[in-house]
């Protein structure tokens, strides 16, 4: 649903518009029925009804910007199978989780512009379900023709709404040109020879705080974590706000361990570094994984041509090429990584996550529990 | 003719703002704040106030009967008749450390940070107020430059400054001295210092500006010592906009956020920490109670600091005190000054040149990679262009302070009287300030993006004019604190002599008035350019397309981009083009200012 209906405000004209959107108040797009747009094909090179159509697409603003970016890789190829349609990216708000805009949108009843969502933790998944009663998103995975190529393990969603388009792995990155030893388990970060030598990031705010946080759940258990947290503690363990800051200081040799991704030899290589100062640490042989999915919202009035876009995404065409654009690793089997990417991206031997199912009704309460303990240590 | 074709013309303005007057200024002053503050925040807020749908003190009471909140507090609150057994147990047991919960250490934190800015900025404003040296006008100011600076870019500067392996260590180890505060308390309160110790020095210079010399060279003559003269006649006119400088710092301090979790990190979380983890977690009902809470406190100070702002001395006229040479034989001032230097440069240049060599640095060495990615941005499609945000940045600061200036003075002039209300009132008015920026961020989307339905229509507010209006009701708080000690200090027998001359209100106000308040207007519009070129949370709500980017969001966008990995090279490039942009136009904005004669 579109309406960028422009209302003039009185005296004020020109670039300094007051942009506004006007129309009947009081609809509820997420929470009326879903209007099925039927008469468009959608592989069609050609299309009987021939009116150009405009998927709007809604991400986080790094997953666009950029002529390199995966977001204007997969607006050219989508724009190039489908006759006139345009892909516009949507950037509604910037910050870790644009999901909440749309969910407290579907809460208040205001328009929701978007047919697509890209970059859905499985978390945020959990907190849609947990705020709203309506169903934001549609079920759209019997309608793909790629679904069954997804990765063992990274099917997130049982209701078949989140399908995932990538993944990274959280772990340590250790600098193993300052440390003699580099930590092989959970146990060992606890050494006091690693006191003070870790950078982790605030789960409530990062990604990549909370797969970690994520992580020593499912290794300690939903018991047993706090206890292990407070060690941590005990060991000096920093929890800063975010990746950026925390990868900064990392680099800047304030710390030899930093919670980061599997890829980080890659950057590194890429710009000619020392390797040995971006040792991945697996820990227990494991890694989190954590998949960004995608999802159709339900109010969409162009539910066929939306899910073209997110089956396109999974095909191995899009999988062998977009993953990586992003810095991630492929969700599917299909998929797979080229130049310094297929060199020097590593991936975990056990992969760990938690499910829906297993983060639905637990995780605010663990992430709550854990960032209390951390602000009164 | 044209004489009298301008008279003419000038005496009908004065008539019309004679009929509007400063009430009709006030009351469109409040329509923009209902608009753009109080009905978006109001509509967060209220979920403190209600349980179920049903009005209810249950969230409020929740928490402050939580010991994670208020520590021991909370127990004497929920309980107040098992105080006094607590408080002899806690004696019995010789007097262990008392838990403070999350508002104890926040209010520790800005007692901390606003006693480091009064340190800091006190000796910057005696040398500016004292000493003549050249560039004087220029570095002043520059004082307000660290404000707008986005806090990862201050958090970079500081991390290279002062971390472990930071350029300070680097000097101290020639002497085998070093400094370990990387992720500690002192980091922390040095970078909360770095943003408001300006504060400080710039509300005293300003009011030190309208000192009138007659006052003191009479002290003199009547044989007091240059200290003495100092400390009665000088000091009593300085002391309100000092204490104004005071409150603005801790209320700064009190709501410190990003500065926080990026140096300290989340064990040394602040209550606006807290507000912001709880509505990314959507949980605005408990955001709502915190930030009500925490106004509470930031409006509390606020209403006492009003008691005072009236008591001052008064008088203010236009022979102003001579400055000295700063150039001269060595005097203990002199000396002083030259420590100030050293110090000053520690934490100001050090940091701010930091981020510039960061921008000029990829993977350890020397490269202009990050300016490169600046103009494959200007070039290519899709992102946040520089010279676009450099623009609107500029646009909507001149936009917000053209707002920011009238709201402020009305406001100063309609509440400048005493009496209880007159403060409450005041206080109030200080709002936009002493709120949650989390919580007025998430009133703008829900109230403005999302729109209202009036009349069968869906009116939604975003896009520039919003934009503007938000940055100068973030700014004119500024514009009051500034205004209205020296408005205070207004002799009344100076209007009522211009009123029987037979000038209208309006006209009496911009002969007498204003003139005597300027260098006070002058410092309360740099700061509200300053919040305006410095703001983020509800630029990033209201600027709906890359169109409206300003400066700090385009350097946002630019920190995680993957085309560039995990360098904040590209955003220290941005933050260095800020830098320049900024610097450059407060030395503008202060010439015109400064030759501004009302």
């Amino acid at each position: 649903m579109k309406r960028r209906d422009y209302l003039r405000a009185a005296g004020v004209a020109g670039a300094l518009g007051l942009a506004g959107c006007t129309g009947d108040g009081g609809t509820t797009e997420s929470t009326t029925a879903t209007t099925t747009t039927t008469g468009s094909t959608t592989a069609g090179t050609t299309g009987t009804a021939s009116a150009s159509r405009t998927l709007t697409v809604a991400t986080y603003p790094s997953y666009v910007d950029g002529s390199d970016s995966p977001g204007a890789w997969l607006k050219e190829r989508f724009e190039a199978a489908h006759d006139d349609v345009t892909v516009e990216w949507s950037t509604p708000t910037s910050g870790s989780s644009n999901i909440n805009e749309y969910i407290q949108r579907a809460k208040q009843g205001a328009a929701i512009d978007a047919d697509v969502y890209v970059g859905l933790n499985t978390d945020e998944l959990v907190r849609v379900d947990q705020e709203l009663d309506t169903q934001l998103f549609a079920t759209v995975r019997d309608d793909l023709t790629h679904a069954a190529d997804v990765k063992e393990g990274l099917n997130v969603d049982p209701k078949g709404r989140a399908l995932p388009y990538d993944t990274g792995y959280v772990t340590p990155v250790v600098d193993a040109t300052t440390l003699e030893v580099v930590p092989e388990t959970f146990d060992d970060l606890l050494q006091s020879r690693y006191r003070g030598d870790l950078l982790a990031e605030n789960a409530q705010s990062s990604d990549t705080g909370k797969a970690f946080l994520l992580h020593t759940i499912h290794q300690q258990g939903a018991d047993g974590y706090l206890d292990y947290w407070r060690d941590l503690l005990d060991n000096d363990v920093r929890v800063l706000d975010s990746w950026d800051a925390a990868y900064n200081a990392y680099t800047k040799g304030e710390a030899p361990m930093v919670v980061s991704y599997s890829t980080a030899k890659v950057y590194a290589a890429n710009q000619g570094e020392d390797l040995d100062k971006y040792q991945v640490a697996f820990l227990n042989d494991e890694g989190y994984a954590n998949p960004e999915s995608m999802a159709v919202f339900s109010g969409s009035e162009r539910r066929e041509l939306a899910t073209a876009f997110v089956d396109f995404l999974l095909s191995e065409e899009a999988q062998r090429t977009v993953p990586q654009l992003n810095y991630q690793s492929p969700a599917t089997t299909t998929g797979s990584l080229s130049g310094n990417f297929a060199k020097y991206n590593e991936e975990p031997a056990n992969p760990v996550t938690f499910t829906y199912d297993e983060l639905a009704g637990n995780v605010t309460e663990w992430v709550e529990e854990w960032a209390r303990l951390v602000a009164q240590h | 003719m044209g004489t009298t074709g301008r008279t003419t013309l000038s005496a009908r303005l004065y008539a019309l703002a004679d009929r509007i007057g400063a009430r009709g200024a006030f009351l469109g002053t409040l329509a923009v704040l209902v608009v753009v503050f109080y009905y978006p925040v109001g509509t967060v807020l209220f979920a403190a106030f209600s349980d179920d749908g049903a009005l209810s003190l249950a969230p409020l009471w929740a928490t402050l009967t939580d010991p994670f909140y208020f520590g021991v507090l909370s127990g004497v609150i929920a309980d107040p008749a098992s105080a006094p057994g607590a408080l002899v147990g806690w004696v019995e047991a010789g007097f262990p450390a008392v838990r403070t919960g999350l508002f104890g250490f926040t209010a520790y934190l800005a007692v901390l940070g606003t006693a480091c800015a009064v340190l800091v900025g006190l000796p910057g404003a005696y040398v500016l107020a004292r000493y003549e040296f050249p560039g004087r006008e220029t570095i002043r100011s520059l004082t307000v430059v660290p404000f707008v600076l986005p806090a990862i870019m201050v958090a970079v500067g500081f991390t290279t400054m002062f971390g472990t392996h930071g350029t300070l260590n680097d000097v101290l180890s020639v002497v085998g001295l070093r400094v370990d505060v990387a992720f500690s308390l002192p980091l922390v309160v040095a970078a909360l210092t770095f943003y408001n110790a300006p504060l400080v020095t710039r509300f005293v210079v300003a009011a030190a500006d309208t000192v009138d010399v007659r006052a003191v060279e009479t002290a003199r003559t009547l044989g007091a010592p240059r200290w003495r003269a100092f400390l009665d006649v000088v000091a009593p006119q300085l002391f309100p906009s000092f204490l104004a400088s005071v409150l603005l710092v801790f209320v700064f301090d009190f709501m410190a956020f990003p500065i926080v979790l990026a140096l300290g990190g989340l064990r040394l979380a602040t209550v606006e920490v807290w507000i912001y983890s709880l509505a990314a977690n959507l949980d605005l009902g408990e955001a709502a109670a915190l930030a009500v809470l925490e106004a509470a406190v930031t409006l509390g100070v606020t209403y006492l600091y009003l008691r005072y702002e009236r008591r001052g001395g008064s008088g203010t006229a236009g022979a102003r005190v001579e400055r000295v040479p700063l150039v001269g034989p060595p005097s203990l001032g002199r000396l002083l000054a030259a420590a100030y230097a050293v110090v000053a440069a520690v934490l100001y240049v050090g940091p701010l040149a930091s981020m510039v060599a960061e921008s000029l640095t990829r993977a350890g060495g020397f490269s202009l990679a990050n300016y490169a990615f600046l103009l494959a941005q200007q070039l290519g499609t899709g992102g946040a262009r520089p010279t676009v945000a450099v623009q609107n940045s500029l646009l909507f600061a001149v936009g917000a302070v053209a707002l920011a200036v009238p709201m402020g003075v009305s406001i100063a002039v309609v509440t400048n009287r005493s009496g209880r209300l007159a403060r409450v009132g005041g206080a109030l008015l200080m709002a936009p300030l002493a709120v949650s920026g989390v919580v007025t961020g998430i009133g703008l989307l829900q109230g403005l993006v999302f729109g209202v339905d009036v009349l069968g229509h869906h009116i939604a507010v975003t896009g520039p004019v919003a934009i503007v209006a938000a940055h100068a009701v973030g700014g004119y708080p500024f514009v009051v604190r500034n205004v209205a000690p020296l408005l205070a200090r207004v002799d009344d027998d100076l209007v009522a002599a211009a009123r029987t001359l037979g000038a209208g209100p309006a006209r009496a106000f911009r002969d007498v008035t204003l003139p005597l308040v300027a260098p006070g207007v002058v410092a309360g519009a740099a700061f509200a350019f300053a919040i305006s070129v410095g703001e983020f949370n509800a630029t990033i709500v209201l600027a709906r397309d890359t169109a409206s980017y300003t400066m700090p969001v385009a350097l946002e966008r630019y920190l995680s981009n993957p085309s560039v990995g995990p360098y904040l090279g590209p955003a220290a490039a941005m933050g260095t083009v800020l830098l320049c942009v900024t610097a450059v136009s407060f030395v503008v904005v202060e010439r015109l200012g400064g030759r501004w004669e009302p």
